[in-house]
């Protein structure tokens, strides 16, 4: 199989790299093209934890909208913790300011008994609208973000995938 | 390539080891081959593997909020060199396997298959020094040049390519079966310009028959 792929013309094996190559960059770009639509880092994220049960359960993936800021009260938004990089999916329970002052949040999961100062960073007790909201949610498919709940707990699942993708785009043509 | 074993059931390895042996028949007869349709494609698509990759890197080192602006701006130049390169291999390239001269007649060949369907089709477009270009389609099963287990012979491939187009006909004469192909009355590129061109029918007409009829008499 390695053996037809030397044999080729370099502008076929450019061209071939080129096929693999664009698959890849699709997926970026279009990612980046939704972030830039929904003006939010992250449009698409998987619910981690049941701590939003039974609204949203664990693989659930939810689509967010980071466009008008003003968020009210009931509203799911994720967020993420200052100093950690783990997004995490509350609603609204109280919110401070708004208009043309900032905008400050206070959250809780729906299956937690308190609500999300524990969760804050130490010198923090609510959330920053502008700077810690990645998105509110505006939309949800169940169960199928489950895959990428699999893949980051058995991590050689990732590699399997990856290895096996880039095999078969490569040695295939067409 | 043409010694390697392919799945004679597979029609993309058929083709593809086809298209790459005509090719390499093509160089072997001094063709000189014009890669620009293919330079073009390469051009277009690195540029916007450049582009994501730069994303990328950007997007990686600075974060979200301080690229936001440059990323939309690398996402609709994306959209666009995209579409362009869709553009460019779906209405420009349309299949072609070759392009190429020589002694300033120019050939470009564009080959296709159906679904399911083991049949080599070409379309040949020939133009000569300075007459004008005429298009022909040509077409024939694969297995004339497959063996059943999957080997690719050249002798047949060659011999149908010079003996049904007529500029490759004259760069190989050795492979290109002319008197058999008078006899049968395949339409030659001459043959169709005169239908087309109605006014000078009778006069190239009895000269094209003559011609044959010469050769026959060669022959018997």
């Amino acid at each position: 199989m390695f053996g037809s792929l030397a044999a080729l013309q370099p502008r076929q094996l450019a061209a071939q790299i080129l096929n693999f190559a664009l698959v890849l960059s699709t997926a970026f770009m279009l990612w980046k093209g939704l972030s830039v639509f929904t003006n939010s880092s992250s449009p698409i994220v998987v619910v981690l934890s049941g701590s939003m049960e039974p609204a949203f359960q664990r693989g659930d993936l939810l689509f967010l909208w980071n466009r008008g800021i003003e968020t009210q009260v009931g509203e799911v938004v994720v967020y993420n913790v200052r100093g950690k990089d783990i997004p995490i999916v509350h609603r609204v329970i109280r919110r401070f300011g708004g208009g043309s002052a900032p905008l400050s949040l206070l959250t809780k999961g729906d299956n937690n008994a308190a609500d999300d100062t524990e969760l804050y960073a130490h010198d923090q007790s609510y959330l920053d609208r502008s700077k810690d909201v990645v998105g509110s949610v505006v939309g949800f498919v169940p169960f199928v973000g489950y895959v990428t709940i699999l893949l980051s707990e058995y991590p050689w699942l990732k590699t399997a995938m990856l290895i096996f993708m880039a095999a078969s785009v490569v040695l295939q043509r067409e | 390539m043409a010694e390697s074993k392919i799945s004679p059931y597979s029609l993309t390895d058929l083709k593809n080891t086809t298209d790459d042996a005509l090719a390499n028949y093509l160089r072997g007869l001094h063709f000189h081959q014009d890669n620009t349709k293919l330079d073009v494609r390469l051009a277009i698509g690195y540029a916007s593997v450049i582009i994501a990759a730069a994303t990328f890197a950007a997007d990686y080192k600075l974060g979200w909020e301080a690229t936001k602006g440059w990323t939309a701006v690398a996402v609709v130049a994306y959209a666009l060199l995209n579409g362009a390169l869709t553009y460019w291999t779906w209405a420009v390239e349309k299949g072609c396997v070759f392009d190429g001269a020589k002694d300033g007649r120019k050939i470009s060949i564009a080959s296709k298959t159906n679904k399911h369907e083991p049949t080599y089709y070409l379309t040949v477009t020939d133009s000569g020094s300075g007459s004008t270009a005429s298009t022909r389609q040509i077409q024939a099963p694969f297995t004339a040049w497959f063996t059943a287990d999957g080997f690719f012979v050249a002798k047949p491939f060659q011999q149908w390519l010079a003996t049904s187009v007529e500029a490759i006909g004259d760069a190989d004469t050795k492979n290109a079966s002319r008197d058999e192909r008078d006899e049968l009355a395949a339409p030659g590129p001459e043959v169709e310009r005169i239908a087309q061109s109605n006014g000078s029918v009778e006069a190239s007409g009895t000269e094209s028959k003559g011609k044959s009829g010469k050769r026959s008499k060669k022959r018997g």
